[in-house]
């Protein structure tokens, strides 16, 4: 690649660029050349030295390109070319805001009337759901019930035998509706927990 | 290598700003003066220098030469000169913070 070469190439990687900003750089890159030139460089050394082509005209339009698109027309006033200076990023301060007393006392104060509602409230869910699992748990031990009776008095009732069978599949579905009102309860239970201290420490973020 | 060039780059307009600062400079004299000090591709001096003349930091003006086309001087202005002080405190900055995490990190390697 010769000097007439690389400009040529050069002019057509930079067709993106609106034609005055293009013929001022392919002026500079002429200039370039002519005073390297002058100074007893080859061709092939400033062409080396200057880089490829296809990179410069990158940095010609990553200079615009991200921030709007490119107008060949148009007035496009040169101050709205360039980025806004994003300036100094703001130091990051540790999230913990340190309460006053006041504010600390009014928070307990808080915490302590939300929990009395809701202490007792998880309790009485948790209550309910021991009822059920305890129903569940009854229903499904029931036909060992029944075989224990036949075997300590040798004797079989048929209306029992069915109440069983009854029974086990309530107990069944019992177990069901336990094992998933277990999982909310839980879950219920938990968020308040880690609500209830994170509202102790004061923390913004969620855990 | 790929990473020095990103380097090289980011510090390539700090290093324009100072070598106008120095003493108006045109452009060939910039890819110069820059090449002594860091490699990089001089090609990529003339879309900053452009950028540099839009953004107010520099202004340019002709002088004729003897036996070549005339000289595009740039010359720094004084929004141009706040922007490098800050830049240079930026770098000085940043190169020692950089330091100090290196210098950390590896003497806890041992």
């Amino acid at each position: 690649m010769n000097k007439s070469e690389y400009l040529a190439l050069l002019h057509s990687h930079l067709s993106d660029l609106p034609p005055e900003e293009r013929n001022e750089l392919m002026e500079d890159y002429q200039a370039h050349f002519a005073f390297a030139l002058q100074n007893g460089r080859s061709e092939a050394d400033v062409i080396q030295e200057l880089g490829h082509p296809a990179e410069l005209a990158k940095e010609a339009l990553g200079n615009r390109l991200p921030q709007e698109p490119i107008y060949w027309f148009g007035p496009g006033s040169p101050s709205s070319n360039h980025v806004p200076d994003p300036g100094p990023v703001p130091p990051v301060t540790p999230v913990t805001p340190h309460r006053g007393s006041f504010a600390t006392a009014m928070v307990y104060t808080g915490l302590f009337f939300v929990d009395i509602i809701i202490g007792p409230l998880l309790l009485t869910l948790w209550s309910l759901w021991f009822a059920l699992a305890a129903m569940a748990v009854g229903g499904l031990v029931s036909p060992f019930a029944l075989g224990l009776e036949y075997l300590w008095y040798g004797e079989l009732y048929q209306a029992k035998a069915f109440a069983v069978l009854a029974l086990v599949g309530i107990g069944i579905l019992l177990a069901i509706v336990s094992k998933r009102t277990f999982k909310d309860i839980k879950n219920l239970t938990l968020s308040f927990w880690a609500w209830h201290t994170r509202t102790v420490r004061g923390e913004q973020q969620y855990e | 290598m790929d990473i020095s060039i990103q380097f090289k780059k980011g510090a390539l307009e700090l290093c324009v700003l100072v070598l106008i600062h120095e003493r108006d400079r045109y452009g060939y004299e910039l890819a110069q003066s820059v090449s002594e000090h860091i490699e990089v591709a001089e090609g990529a001096l003339y879309p900053l220098l452009r950028r540099l003349v839009i953004e107010g930091y520099c202004t340019t003006y002709l002088q004729e030469s003897t036996g070549g086309p005339p000289r595009k001087y740039y010359k720094l202005t004084p929004a141009g000169e706040i922007h490098m002080n800050k830049l240079v405190i930026e770098w000085k900055q940043f190169v020692r913070n950089v330091s100090t995490l290196i210098e950390k990190g590896t003497s806890s390697d041992e």
